[in-house]
């Protein structure tokens, strides 16, 4: 099963999402895991997080993005340019971040450079407010209701609340399957490795979310085996990740991720969406609250309570901090943290990267070793008599 | 960072010295210049900023500006940290004192021929990310070392326009445990939710200063304030019809201390006093017919459409006179008044603060307004391409001043222009206007030495038959 | 018993023959295209100065970029742990270690046991490596060795664009055609040096004594500005090159998984 969920991490299209084409469905994609995807479920959209997975060249991304920009939009843009994406119906550009924000007008002007049909037909700036506050929910309810407007007119599609209601409940159902598997990752042994539980969480996004339902409560009781004995139990922290290949440089043969808060993951916590609430105040809330995000400015504090939660939960060795070149926003909080949970006594390392083409493993894969190896001598002297 | 830096606080350092610079005039033009001799990195900036009249109260304003945040908590005053587009105006009407990072890096970095490597440097050895914006990072390096005066909050109103911004902020206020107010702004500006949310977390911030600072809004004293803003605003719209004139008749730093006055001083009556030097200079060149600039005639004008750069010696007005170069502004020069010349000319009001002293209320919407169309938060909120943002503001200020060329010059931090600066640059490309992109860091010269830059700009005038 | 330690860098080749008392013999040659090849040739110099057979040697492990290609090893170790092992094996009270190798520049703390506490690297930049000194050797024209003594009769640094080493190659570029004398040059490229690596020195906060290894430590005018920086005296390696503290390493981390205490 773990295979088929990485083949369909790895890869941007899949059969099922050619299936759904072919019945006529319409697919849009979106940048940010701040969207609901409850609204384009309940419209009967098959809703795709955007991945930048395995890109071979950067010239379009290049060439619009200026030199100092996250490697991630770009290999998002470029394989909008290479034309993988010409199965979405439409996009939702967030201003998640300052690099992903401006993957709105990469993507147009790339269309218009290059004269190609790059960009999709419905094409949505939607605006997620930094804080929480009475008004800013507020906001994005309004933003929501926009979203639903445009959406509904330009495919002329019929909204309905309890159609709505039905997708938030399907929604926690799944928010259910995805939490067992998130809490089997942490048991001692794990009884999944960090990239298979990652694979899982990552194709689910890309694939009509009840086949994932089915797939994923298949697997989950089926689970018997628990290979990953003694390895060093690590967290990892920091920029948004759909590349299993990341976590199967980190696990090796000798760790395993047992628990992570990257973006397209399940996070730390798996909210729920309140189902007696007006279910867009409730969505908004709920997406506006779940923020294990730095774009969140001024939560620190509540972020790093839920990572130390975590690791004692997890009982986790070691944290990995990375973060892809030019991400300020967790370059500055691993910085944070790094301070604070070496001060805690948990060991931490922090990794620059590249996403994508640029990736240099090897390089990566030394200071992993060496940090494991860190995390073995320690097993060692605590475990000595 | 080296022991010798952490012997002074640097923001007394910088008082001390800026406070001496504005007295360098008072004596015999013989003890002028035996004086500069013993200043052989602050001399540069110095004559600089004396080629204009206004230069020697420029100085005096900058080092009154240093004053209030040396002795700010011995003067019984709580200090805010804040960003140069935040306007420091709500600051002054509940008594509390701005230390604008900004600011105080392009202070030092005018100063030092190392600039404020050190601090940079500093930030990155305590665990910030070495990305991040330059601005910021300068002058934030020293307050994290403790070297500068302490910090009471931190309020920034970058997030949704400049995550680098927005972040260096927020890791200050949860390093130092300071308390921490953001204003977010929408990737809109003209429509009725949006001016809605900008009052709602504008009253947001002032509960949080009456807070913080434990006092209380006090109506009259804002009212003044906004008042003297509009008195501001409406020599600054003077200023900005004579840099629409060609050549042009004011020095070339005009500019400088319009942006810089603004950033330390909206509403207080010494940047009312600077604007009004700065008009009757310009005033008296039109009616002589002469130009601003000191060597021979403009050969080109240039405008650029984000910032300048800072590094030592105010060396880029220096490059600009000698290269003889009208200079008419860059983004930081504009506050979007509605009766501001561009606002006119391109007949988009809409788009533009006013300013009503009427009620509370209508105070507490016009300074939200004015906020959320200060330099950089209005126009890079968005899309580059959208309705009254980057691009449209670029090439209206271009043309309406007349311009020949335009220059982006930034920081390597700043994910948000360079994620758009070159499909920016095709653009005003074929609206006509060369456009260079210089790769330089404004404020660190380690990224791209001054010479390297220095080279490839008029490399690019040449190129294009600019001069 | 005989054990070797062979580290595999981007630049060179490194091997060590330890036998549970003292090294006795060590190679450096440069990197080949093939890491095997390199080994290979590193492990005959070495046997051919020890007078050895290869096959006297019980157990080997591997080190650095290569660590995966030394074709006779058993085992391989990061680089980082064998720099450790080496170093505290040569010092027994460093507690800090500076190695600047040829593309990697790494900070290391350690504790009271000779063990990894804490590490920093350099991230994706040149600058603050080997790699830096090469390119700018190149660019003036002298062997990397010479660099050194160059800058050492330099008085008048420049300021150097230390952030990227393409750009600052630029600037020496210029400086050059400027007329600008050498040895001044040579000495703002040791200082722009010598600041990068003084960054992540603080970073990992210093505890004394400090040593430093890697290839860059025979480079006494970076050595030299990086003590001026730092306020502390940096150990240099005397009993063995420097650039061997690796593969040192490695042979230690060799004998004792070979069964030697």
């Amino acid at each position: 099963m773990f295979d088929e969920f990485r083949q369909i991490a790895q890869s941007i299209s899949n059969e099922y999402i050619q299936n759904e084409k072919k019945k006529g469905s319409l697919c849009i994609g979106y940048t940010c895991s701040y969207f609901p995807e409850e609204i384009l479920h309940s419209l009967g959209i098959l809703p795709y997080r955007i991945k930048g997975i395995n890109v071979s060249s950067l010239s379009v991304a290049d060439a619009a993005f200026g030199p100092f920009i996250c490697s991630h939009p770009k290999c998002l843009l470029q394989h909008f340019a290479d034309g993988d994406y010409s199965f979405l119906d439409g996009i939702i550009v967030t201003p998640g971040c300052d690099s992903m924000r401006r993957i709105d007008e990469c993507i147009r002007k790339t269309a218009v450079n290059l004269d190609l049909p790059v960009v999709p037909p419905f094409f949505f700036h939607y605006a997620v407010p930094h804080k929480i506050t009475e008004y800013s929910i507020k906001w994005l309810v309004e933003e929501l209701q926009r979203f639903i407007d445009e959406v509904t007119k330009h495919f002329s599609l019929s909204f309905s609340y309890d159609a709505l209601k039905q997708s938030i409940r399907f929604y926690n159902q799944l928010r259910a399957k995805i939490e067992k598997l998130n809490s089997l990752r942490m048991e001692q042994p794990p009884a999944v490795s960090g990239a298979d539980a990652v694979a899982a969480f990552v194709a689910g996004l890309s694939m009509p979310r009840e086949i994932f339902l089915q797939k994923l409560d298949a697997f989950l009781s089926h689970l018997e085996t628990q290979p990953y004995n003694n390895r060093v139990r690590l967290m990892l922290i920091g920029s948004a990740n759909d590349d299993v290949e990341l976590l199967s440089l980190i696990e090796n043969d000798n760790a395993v991720v047992v628990a992570d808060t990257l973006c397209y993951g399940p996070r730390l916590e798996i909210d729920y969406v309140d189902e007696v609430d007006e279910p867009l105040h409730a969505l908004a809330v709920r997406y506006l609250n779940h923020s294990h995000c730095p774009r969140m400015y001024g939560g620190y504090k509540e972020r790093k309570a839920k990572v130390v939660e975590a690791i004692a939960k997890a009982r986790v060795d070691g944290v990995i901090l990375q973060n892809i070149r030019f991400c300020d926003l967790h370059g500055a909080e691993n910085g944070l943290l790094e301070r604070d949970l070496e001060q805690m006594g948990v060991p931490c390392l922090r990794l620059e990267r590249e996403y994508g083409p640029l990736a240099d493993y090897e390089r990566m894969r030394m200071r992993i070793d060496a940090f494991i190896e860190r995390m073995e001598v320690r097993r060692y002297v605590c475990d000595r008599p | 960072m080296r022991q010798a830096l952490k012997q002074y606080k640097f923001d007394w350092m910088l008082w001390r010295t800026y406070e001496a610079g504005s007295k360098l005039l008072a004596g015999t033009a013989q003890e002028y210049d035996i004086a500069l001799r013993y200043i052989p990195y602050f001399k540069d900036p110095v004559k600089e900023v004396y080629k204009a009249k206004a230069g020697q109260l420029f100085l005096e304003m900058t080092a009154t500006y240093l004053d209030n945040i040396v002795n700010a908590h011995q003067r019984g005053k709580k200090t805010c940290m804040t960003t140069f587009c935040f306007s420091p105006a709500i600051l002054y009407a509940l008594d509390i004192v701005p230390v604008t990072l900004e600011l105080l890096t392009v202070m030092m970095t005018f100063l030092y021929k190392r600039g404020t490597f050190e601090f940079l440097d500093y930030c990155n050895e305590v665990g910030f990310t070495e990305t991040s914006c330059s601005s910021q990072r300068g002058s934030m390096g020293a307050l994290l070392a403790d070297l500068g005066t302490p910090i009471d909050m931190v309020v920034t109103d970058s997030p949704g326009v400049c995550d680098t911004n927005a972040n260096a902020f927020s890791f200050f206020a949860a390093y130092k445990d300071v308390p921490f107010f953001q204003l977010n702004m929408p990737p809109w500006l003209v429509e009725e939710r949006v001016t809605e949310y900008h009052v709602q977390d504008y009253k947001a911030l002032v509960a949080f200063l009456e807070e913080q600072s434990g006092k209380k809004l006090d109506e009259d004293r804002l009212r003044q304030i906004l008042k003297e803003l509009q008195k501001q605003d409406e020599l600054i719209n003077e200023l900005e019809q004579y840099l629409c004139y060609k050549p042009l008749p004011l020095p070339v730093t005009t500019c400088l201390f319009i942006y810089a006055g603004r950033f330390m001083f909206a509403g207080m009556p010494i940047y009312t006093r600077l604007l009004e030097l700065l008009v009757a200079e310009g005033r008296e060149n039109v009616a002589l017919h002469k130009q601003g600039i000191n060597t021979s005639h403009e050969k080109s004008r240039g405008f650029f459409c984000y910032i300048d750069h800072y590094t030592h010696s105010l060396r880029l007005w220096q490059m600009l006179e000698e290269l003889n170069i009208g200079y008419a502004g860059n983004i930081l020069s504009h506050f979007w008044a509605q009766s501001n010349p561009p606002v006119v000319k391109y007949n988009c009001p809409e788009s533009a603060y006013s300013i009503n002293t009427n009620t509370l209320e209508d105070m507490l919407t016009s300074i939200a307004a004015i906020n959320s169309r200060m330099p950089m938060i209005k126009s890079i909120r968005g899309p580059y391409d959208s309705p009254y943002m980057w691009l449209q503001d670029t090439l209206a200020l271009a043309s309406m001043y007349q311009a020949d060329f335009i220059v982006y010059n930034g920081t390597p931090g700043c994910r948000n222009t360079w994620g758009m600066v070159k499909l920016l640059a095709q653009d005003t490309e074929k609206a006509g206007f060369p456009t260079h992109i210089m790769y330089a860091d404004a404020f660190d010269d380690r990224v791209q030495s001054w010479d390297a830059t220095r080279d490839r700009f008029e490399e690019f005038l040449r190129v294009r038959r600019l001069i | 018993m005989i054990v070797a330690g062979c580290d595999i860098g981007s630049l060179t080749t490194k091997l060590v023959l330890f036998d549970g008392k003292k090294v006795i013999a060590s190679s450096i040659i440069k990197s080949k295209p093939k890491p095997e090849d390199g080994a290979y040739e590193a492990l005959e110099q070495a046997c051919a100065i020890a007078t050895v057979n290869q096959t006297d040697i019980v157990y080997c492990v591997g080190t650095g970029y290569g660590r995966k290609r030394v074709p006779f090893a058993q085992d391989n170790v990061s680089e980082i742990s064998c720099h450790t092992k080496g170093a505290f094996y040569l010092y027994p009270n460093v507690r800090t270690i500076i190695d600047i190798g040829g593309q990697d520049c790494k900070v290391i703390s350690l504790n009271d046991r000779g063990e990894v506490d804490r590490f920093v690297t350099n991230d994706k930049c040149a600058a603050g490596t080997g790699r830096f000194l090469e390119v700018m050797a190149k660019v003036l024209k002298v062997e990397l060795q010479e660099l050194s003594n160059m800058a050492k009769k330099g008085n008048d640094a420049i300021t150097l664009a230390s952030a990227c080493t393409v750009w600052a190659q630029a600037d020496v570029i210029k400086y050059l055609n400027e007329g600008m004398p050498k040895e001044n040059i040579a000495l703002g490229v040791c200082k722009s040096m010598a600041k990068r690596v003084g960054v992540l020195v603080n970073q990992a906060r210093i505890k004394r004594d400090v040593c430093i290894t890697g290839g860059v430590a025979k480079n006494t005018a970076v050595v030299k500005e990086l003590e001026s920086l730092l306020g502390v005296t940096i150990l240099k390696i005397t009993n063995v090159d420097p650039q061997l503290t690796g593969a040192l390493g490695a042979a230690l981390f060799a004998y004792q998984k070979a069964g030697g205490v």
